[in-house]
């Protein structure tokens, strides 16, 4: 058996008075080989970042490193004076951000960030030999025409090629250890399969040991070669892909497998009732640029259509469109056979009721400085009910999202993101609306609370016969939740049919590469069992 | 423990100076020793008897009137007449934010126009414009602070209400239908108030300083009136021997801004995170 | 880059044209009160009445404005009432004396307040940052007027090494220029002190200064070569931004040492109630505002490298997609 690259021992890491526990990590111990892929998964706040930093020996101010070994290529970074740690970092170990454009610095050209790691760690190398280095590291990384890349700042460059240049500089001096902190979530799907890829391959050629933190079950089952499942700092279960995939010990690990959505779709019975929802050419120009490019669909009342596309498709510029808050440039849209396109002033403003939002950003979404209550009474009143109306069906929606009456008195600060999602669910509902358009609803919610929530609103749909918009960038949930999807990709719909349909044949090789880019999908043709346990474990 | 106390220590000093000052302002006839606008004995050094066991603390003007008294009168005009100017300043820049970060478009455009134009004056040469205009008192001094802050007031609200415009709340409540007014008030306001309180804690200040400037230039708060700027003016032939006659004033003035912008730089620290303003709209 | 220059120079013309109609309301607005202003307290009602006609003064206010501002615009800004010479002839020199004593300011101030906001900001919280912060908050909290009686009594009065007036009636003397450029530079370097700090924090804590240690940087070269220049920005864009606060300062500061310069111009202009004067004053200050601030978006545009937009951004699609190498199936 080889050396580990990376032994952690016990590590136990301090969080400051006053935080909701008293450790970030807990105990924890675990290896990393040479060659091996070790995947960190857990939800927000498992300390999963902080295990990182601890490991780099820069936690952030606050925390302490209480006990626990650290080991890096036998080195105990304990024993190491700051001079040796700066000699260390960037040379035996790297790291790899979730951010990569923010991890630049906006002022250099890339390529002469990719040659500073080579004077600090390798001073003596000729100046010749470290221009040819940085050359070969970016066309290492895949990337087009090197020398030209190399002279680009990094806002002149995509996320996903500064991704590559991130990598590329982590990987200048053949490190031994590479930490990568969700190095993928801030990229679109396609590019996260490239990424992927890339990362799965450079660590087949130099042999390196990675360990990958991330919260997506996909990705894990796609990259990974162990698994370590950590829960309010604690590891709770490492062992290898497969087995924690698909024969979990640990209760929590089957509760957060089983909350992914499945990546088919369900078999549902065809809506054909009237079209509650019609828009036909709607488009919105920013000058030249094309935003929303005559965009037409139809929803069938009680139906749920999503809306699926990468960043900079013009999906949340349609959402924005549909209800007013964009004035499109042309087009025209109709809600329950009534124009709202065109209709300005107080008109506007009652028809305004009939098609709700639900945001993304839990936190942004609710105005911080007024109460539940007095969010969900407004709502009610400008819904068209009189005030003692108004309350009781506060007290009502309040209930049937699933939270106390308390929550009434409380302002959105003594929420978590879950329940704050609920309650933009049950504002949306106050107004009594016809259409209901979840703009990435879940996207920014952990997977077991994104369950929750998703099957909150498919309840609500089928007592309520509620016509559903659901914007996404994740194929999976689209998959679960809708009975058609729509794809677009910049400002065209380049894909409009039946959800089961698209996904077995796709008719636009745009669709297909998303498709293909949703990560684990190797997983999901063995998965069915696994779900089965889960389901029975979660309840 | 410790090291939390000492960042606030300087919060605390500014408080401590702030509340001297406002309380000399409310008990000011209680607190003077003196009739500020009574003349006694000429140029008196400080702490000189000035019989039945009283003391002029800090000596006595030209006009034989006690310093001491003067500055803690001048503390209730300052702080009157700056009160008085920055409160209508907020009022007209507020209202102007408001609008112009809710409605965009033409009227932010008309407004950010005026407020540029008076905003590139000096303030200085804009205060000697107006005072040369419509003669140096007291409301005309709250009129000429008022048309010269309000632009700079207008601009920070408005900064902070096109941010608070794209926010997922205000969408919200614009695609309920709900009125503007309703908006622009329990919306956007509420969430502008941090930093408009550090901001009228500073500009509270920087009125001060300039009731002082005018009347260190002879166009401020016309005499008799106690006012520091004015007493430095009056003492500066005078100042090369009796140095005490300008040396109170201008300390008295340093202190007040001094403990308004220690006061100011503690609640911006309080304040979680200034709010940035927005860019371009492009999805 | 070339449009957005063209229409902040339209926008820049607009604002003068706005503030040249303030001044001329403001000022002329009344013809009464202009004729009194021009012939003493003490001329007569026919006096005044055939110098309105003589000069126009019983033209409606809006043609009036009109004939002024074309008359400004060639350059025959009238006579001061005060000195008895056409305005234009008063103005060189002021300005230059007071050029002079900004610039002498600019030069003092800008690597002071560099050098103390970048210490402060390197390390935030640090104990040089807290002497540092409060230096810099107690210096802009002393008006101007109020920092010249300190420094007189301190350096005239007391150690009695510096002249207390600045009016230079025998010739150039730097030593007179020394208290003036003191108190202006004190007032200011605290504040552009502040903006370097907190243009210096916000660089430290960014994610690649992060990412750069993550590398080895060393401290140093972290400063030197990754913070600086990013950091610099903001603060070298404030530095014009200052001018017009030091218009302003100058004016105090020249009237407190009896400095013969462009600020004690404009103040005696206002005292004298000499209209014409007080409008040119007025209208040169504004176009140095105006000027500072248009070089200030000149000089961010050019410092910031984002806005700086040589290439388009790059198309994703363009990277051709990879093939997956040998061993590195799992």
């Amino acid at each position: 058996m080889t050396e580990p690259v990376l032994r952690i021992d016990g590590l136990t890491v301090g969080l400051p008075g006053g935080s909701d526990r008293a450790l970030a990590v807990n105990d924890l111990s675990l290896e990393v080989f040479p060659g091996e892929i070790l995947c960190i998964v857990g939800e927000s706040g498992s300390g999963k970042s902080v295990l990182l930093s601890a490991i780099m020996r820069a936690l952030p101010r606050g925390l302490g490193h209480l006990k626990g070994g650290i080991t890096v290529d036998g080195v105990d970074l304990a024993t190491l004076s700051e001079r040796q740690l700066r000699r260390m970092r960037g040379n035996s170990m790297a790291m790899i951000f979730q951010e990569p454009m923010a991890s630049l610095n906006p002022a250099i050209p890339v390529g002469r960030q990719i040659a500073e790691v080579m004077e600090i760690h390798a001073p003596t190398m000729p100046v010749a030999e470290r221009r040819q280095r940085v050359i070969d590291l970016i066309t290492d990384t895949n990337l087009p025409d090197p020398p030209a890349i190399a002279r680009r700042f990094p806002h002149q460059l995509s996320g996903g090629q500064c991704q590559r240049i991130v990598i590329a500089m982590a990987l200048a001096m053949n490190p031994k250890l590479l930490l990568a902190d969700e190095p993928t979530t801030a990229l679109d799907v396609t590019t996260q399969a490239q990424i992927l890829k890339l990362v799965r391959r450079l660590c087949g050629i130099h042999g390196h040991g990675i360990l990958f933190v991330t919260h997506d079950f996909g990705v894990v089952a796609d990259i990974a070669d162990r698994v370590a499942v950590m829960q309010e700092g604690r590891l709770v279960e490492i062992g290898p892909v497969d087995d924690i995939l698909h024969r979990a010990i640990h209760p929590y690990t089957r509760r957060l497998v089983a909350a992914v959505p499945r990546f088919a779709a369900v078999a549902r019975a065809p809506i054909d009732t009237a079209p509650s929802l019609r828009i036909t050419g709607l488009s919105k120009f920013y000058g030249a640029v094309r935003a929303l490019d005559g965009v037409t669909l139809e929803v069938a009342a009680g139906s749920t259509l999503a809306i699926v596309g990468e960043s900079g498709s013009g999906k949340s510029t349609l959402a924005k469109a549909i209800i007013r808050l964009i004035e499109p440039s042309q087009g025209s849209i109709t809600i329950g056979g009534h124009d709202f396109a065109t209709i300005t002033g107080s008109a506007l403003a009652r028809q305004r009721r009939l098609i709700q939002i639900v945001f993304q950003d839990p936190f942004g979404s609710l105005n911080p400085h007024r109460s539940v209550g007095a969010l969900l009474v407004r709502a009610g009143v400008l819904g068209g009910l009189d005030h003692d109306a108004a309350v009781q069906q506060a007290h009502d929606l309040v209930a049937r999202v699933g939270l106390k009456p308390e929550a009434l008195a409380r302002k959105p600060l003594a929420f978590s993101g879950g329940q704050r999602q609920r309650i933009g669910i049950a504002r949306a509902l106050a107004m009594r609306p016809s259409i209901l358009i979840a703009d990435e609803s879940v996207s920014a919610l952990d997977v077991s609370v994104q369950k929750q929530v998703l099957d909150l609103l498919a309840e609500i749909q089928r007592e309520t016969r509620l016509t559903m918009l659901f914007i996404t960038h994740d194929m999976r949930v689209a998959a679960q939740i809708a009975d058609r999807i729509l794809v677009m990709r910049r400002g065209r719909v380049v894909e409009y049919g039946v959800t089961l349909t698209v996904l077995a044949r796709p008719s636009h090789p745009y669709t297909a590469e998303l498709l293909a880019a949703t990560p684990g999908q190797v997983w999901e043709q063995t998965r069915q069992p696994a779900l089965e346990a889960g389901m029975l474990m979660g309840g | 423990m410790r090291r939390r106390m000492l960042p606030r220590l300087p919060v605390l000093f500014g408080a401590l100076i702030v509340l001297l000052w406002v309380l000399c302002a409310v008990l000011a006839p209680w607190l003077a020793p003196f009739d500020p606008l009574h003349s006694l004995q000429p140029l008196v050094p400080p702490l000189s008897d000035a019989g039945a066991g009283r003391m002029f603390w800090l000596g006595t003007d030209m006009l034989g009137r006690d310093i001491l008294s003067r500055l803690i009168f001048g503390a209730r005009a300052v702080i009157v007449w700056a009160g008085f100017a920055t409160a209508t300043a907020y009022v007209i820049g507020i209202a102007g934010g408001l609008v112009a970060g809710f409605y965009r478009g033409h009227a932010d455009r008309l407004l950010s126009f005026l407020a540029n134009v008076v905003l590139s004056f000096p303030v200085l040469v804009l205060y000697i414009l107006i005072i040369t205009k419509v003669g140096a008192s007291g409301f005309n001094i709250v009129l000429a602070v008022t048309f010269a802050s309000a632009p700079a007031i207008f601009r920070i609200v408005r900064a902070l209400a096109l941010d608070l415009r794209e926010r997922d709340f205000v969408l919200a409540a614009i695609s309920q239908g709900e009125t503007p007014l309703r908006i622009m008030v329990l919306d956007m306001l509420p969430n502008a108030a941090g930093p408009l309180i550090v901001d009228a804690c500073l500009r509270l200040g920087y009125t001060t300083i300039t009731i002082g400037v005018l009347g260190f230039l002879g166009l401020g708060l016309p005499p008799p009136t106690p006012d520091w700027g004015g007493m430095v003016n009056e003492g500066r032939p005078l100042a090369f021997a009796f140095p005490h006659l300008i040396l109170f004033p201008c300390i008295a003035i340093s202190s007040l801004m001094l403990g308004l912008s220690l006061l100011a730089d503690g609640l911006r620290d309080g304040e979680q995170r200034p709010l940035k303003s927005t860019g371009t709209n492009l999805p | 880059m070339k449009t957005p220059i063209l229409a902040r120079l339209v926008e820049i013309a607009g604002t003068m044209l706005a503030v040249s109609f303030i001044v001329y309301l403001v000022l002329e607005a009344n013809s009464g009160d202009v004729a009194v202003k021009v012939l003493g307290p003490f001329s007569t009602e026919d006096q005044r009445a055939l110098w309105m006609h003589q000069n126009g003064y019983d033209a409606p206010f809006l043609w009036r404005y009109l004939e002024w501002l074309a008359r400004f615009a060639v350059g025959d800004w009238g006579m001061s009432t005060h000195y008895r010479v056409p305005v234009w002839q008063l103005l060189p020199e002021r300005l230059g004396r007071t050029a002079m004593l900004a610039g002498a300011t600019l030069v003092v101030m800008i690597p002071v307040s560099f050098s103390l906001g970048i210490l402060a900001g390197m390390a935030k919280g640090s104990v040089a940052d807290r002497i540092i912060s409060f230096f810099c908050v107690a210096t802009t909290s002393i008006p101007e007027f109020a920092s010249s009686v300190f420094l007189a009594a301190i350096f005239v009065f007391w150690l009695g090494v510096l002249p207390g007036a600045s009016s230079m009636t025998s010739g150039f003397a730097i030593r007179e220029l020394v208290l003036p450029t003191l108190v202006l530079a004190l007032y200011s370097a605290g504040y552009l002190a502040r903006i370097t700090r907190a243009s210096m924090v916000e660089v430290m804590e960014a994610p690649y200064i992060r990412a750069a240690m993550m590398r080895g940087v060393p401290p140093a070269r972290l400063v030197l070569g990754h913070a600086l220049r990013n950091a610099l920005v903001a603060p070298v864009t404030v530095i014009m931004l200052q001018i017009p606060w030091l218009l302003s300062g100058v004016i105090v500061v020249e009237v407190f040492f009896a400095y013969r310069g462009f600020g004690s111009l404009l103040y005696e202009a206002g005292l004298n109630s000499d209209i014409a004067l007080i409008e040119a004053c007025a209208m040169i200050s504004v176009a140095v505002v105006l000027a500072t601030q248009f070089l200030s978006d000149l000089i961010y545009a050019w410092l910031n490298p984002r806005l700086n937009r040589k290439t388009a951004r790059a198309d994703a699609a363009g990277i051709p997609s990879e093939t997956p190498a040998a061993g590195a199936a799992p």
